[in-house]
């Protein structure tokens, strides 16, 4: 009961500041508006972005139909982020409206009407309020910038980074990214202790195991140690005793690894599985078929 | 996440371009719970590390375990290089800068498993402007175009006070991280295995074949076997069989109840290794 009770005291304002911190996780409420990114047609939009002299991409972005701001394309950052004199310009903030906790002007979870980068345009978009003390770092260092854009936006196109031509082109993919507040919350309430391991299993049947202990070793790959009769595994021509190197391109140095590499292959699917076998690098094509 | 480093343009290290012609990539990723993308790299030939793609960085960070585990060498500035980067899916780089250094976001992520896989850093400008990236999270690739005669201007060292402040967070979130009481497992476990191929066809769940020497052909399961329920589960189809296997590890005893001949047989399979 103690517990409980101060993890719920805690819960807010620590989940703002994590989220702060990672630059961030809070997009709130996701909004599904599966038809905002939808201009009519896929053409590829193309946006010229400014190398920066710290080597970060700078992109003018409208807010709420305002600005254009300077903002930093940022791959690595889970949600977008704004600071403060823009959320306020943008009327994302009121006038008046305190930061939620007072480090680094945290003002949590909002979510923006528009969101566009020359056509680029999407609505109903998450966005952290936050004066980061990077982006204000280097704001001052190289002049104004506002803000982040990053996953929330990109993820709804197919998005393409071209450091060479300076040009960032998106084309409206239909994905619709999962909340990630969802599945911190979730961990955050699973309480303290240690928790269990995953459970991960091929999403098809092959018919092989390979060798499970945790080898240190720097040698590439996990052995094969049987493949069942009949199997797919078999019929792919994998063998025991196969050094069995990449499923569908994933290194499979592991038990573990190998797990997640087969997670991800359908039933159904032809994959190329490479071994080494008698010192030589072999191609092989499985097809792993229903089953468990 | 978005951080400054930067290193005077007459230091830079970097190797010039080779000129062959444009490669292509298909480089596996996967997100993190965090809405990282998330690839995995050897370094110096150790690894595979989890590395995010992140163009808000100027560079490679790793923390100091993975560079001490690569054996790379720092200089008086807290700059390493690694003979050999090698990303999952064949890309593979020489020579590349990395900042070496442990960041409050990864540190903070790793404490309370945030990101549901332990990370070990992030992939910046310095290589990924060596390549036209393309995502398309629709897709379980990305894709890396090796970029022809161009060789990425360093970054540059820039005079930028309070860059670094977000690192103070540091002792604060390890503070809560302890709070909390979470233990992250980044262990991975097997799921137990059947042995047996199954078929949905008429909203009936049958087994196609059953594999030799497969815990299910130990148990006396048999090709032409319907499945009606599992651990009393109604199961009509392979997703719902999936549904109830999967959290099972190896081990685990499950009642498969089946239709054969016209009449109903519990058979009880202990799940096995397998993949």
């Amino acid at each position: 009961m103690t517990t409980n009770t101060k993890m719920t005291h805690i819960r807010w304002p620590f989940l703002i500041l994590v989220a702060g911190t990672i630059a961030t996780l809070g997009t709130a409420q996701t909004p599904r508006d599966p038809g905002a990114e939808q201009t009519g047609d896929d053409k590829p939009i193309v946006v010229p972005f400014e190398l920066l002299r710290s080597r970060h991409m700078a992109v003018q972005v409208k807010v709420n139909g305002k600005g254009p701001y300077r903002l930093i394309f940022d791959t690595g950052a889970p949600t977008n982020l704004i600071n403060n004199k823009l959320a306020k310009e943008a009327g994302v903030l009121k006038k008046d409206e305190k930061p939620a906790i007072p480090l680094f002007g945290m003002g949590g979870a909002k979510v923006l009407d528009s969101l566009e980068i020359s056509g680029a345009k999407l609505e109903k978009v998450p966005v952290m309020v936050m004066d980061h003390p990077t982006v204000t770092a280097i704001s001052k260092a190289l002049g104004p910038i506002d803000g982040l854009v990053g996953f929330p936006f990109f993820a709804r196109y197919k998005t393409t980074v071209d450091y060479q031509k300076r040009e960032l082109t998106f084309v409206p993919n239909g994905y619709q990214p999962a909340d990630p507040l969802k599945g911190l919350m979730e961990k955050l309430s699973r309480g303290s202790g240690k928790q269990p391991a995953a459970v991960v299993g091929p999403a098809a049947l092959w018919g092989f195991t390979v060798d499970e202990a945790k080898d240190d070793d720097d040698e590439a790959g996990v052995t094969v140690t049987s493949v069942l009769a009949g199997s797919a595994a078999a019929e792919g021509g994998l063998k025991p005793g196969d050094r069995l190197l990449t499923i569908d391109g994933r290194w499979t140095d592991t038990l573990a690894d190998t797990l997640r590499a087969t997670s991800l292959v359908k039933p159904g699917r032809t994959v190329e599985v490479v071994v080494r076998r008698d010192g030589k690098e072999v191609k092989l094509t499985v097809t792993p078929v229903k089953g468990f | 996440m978005v951080a400054l480093a930067g290193w005077a343009l007459s230091s830079q290290a970097a190797p010039p371009e080779q000129q062959r012609e444009p490669q292509k990539y298909e480089i596996p990723y996967r997100l993190t719970d965090t809405q990282h993308v998330l690839v995995r790299a050897k370094l110096n030939g150790k690894g595979p590390f989890n590395l995010i793609l992140d163009t808000g960085a100027p560079a490679v960070f790793i923390t100091k375990n993975v560079a001490k585990k690569a054996g790379v060498k720092l200089d008086d500035k807290g700059w390493g290089t690694f003979e050999r980067f090698e990303l999952e899916g064949g890309a593979v780089l020489e020579k590349v800068k990395t900042r070496v250094e442990d960041l409050v976001q990864i540190d903070g992520m790793n404490g309370l498993g945030l990101a549901g896989v332990e990370l070990h850093g992030v992939i910046g400008y310095n290589v990924l402007a060596r390549f036209r990236i393309e995502y398309d999270f629709r897709a379980d690739k990305l894709t890396f175009q090796s970029l022809k005669g161009f060789d990425p201007p360093a970054p540059e060292r820039i005079e930028a006070k309070g860059g670094d402040d977000i690192q103070t967070m540091g002792p604060m979130i390890k503070m809560l991280a302890a709070l909390s009481g979470i233990k992250p497992n980044f262990e991975v476990t097997p799921r137990g295995f059947v042995g047996i191929e199954v078929d949905d066809t008429e909203g009936k769940l049958v087994v196609k074949k059953v594999l030799p020497d497969s815990p299910a052909q130990k148990a006396g399961i048999r090709p032409g076997d319907m499945i009606e329920s599992v651990k009393a589960m109604k199961v009509k189809n392979s997703p719902e069989l999936l549904g109830v296997l999967e959290k099972l590890g190896v081990g685990t005893s499950v009642k498969f109840t089946v239709g054969r001949d016209g009449k109903s047989e519990d058979i009880v399979v202990e799940l096995g290794k397998g993949l």
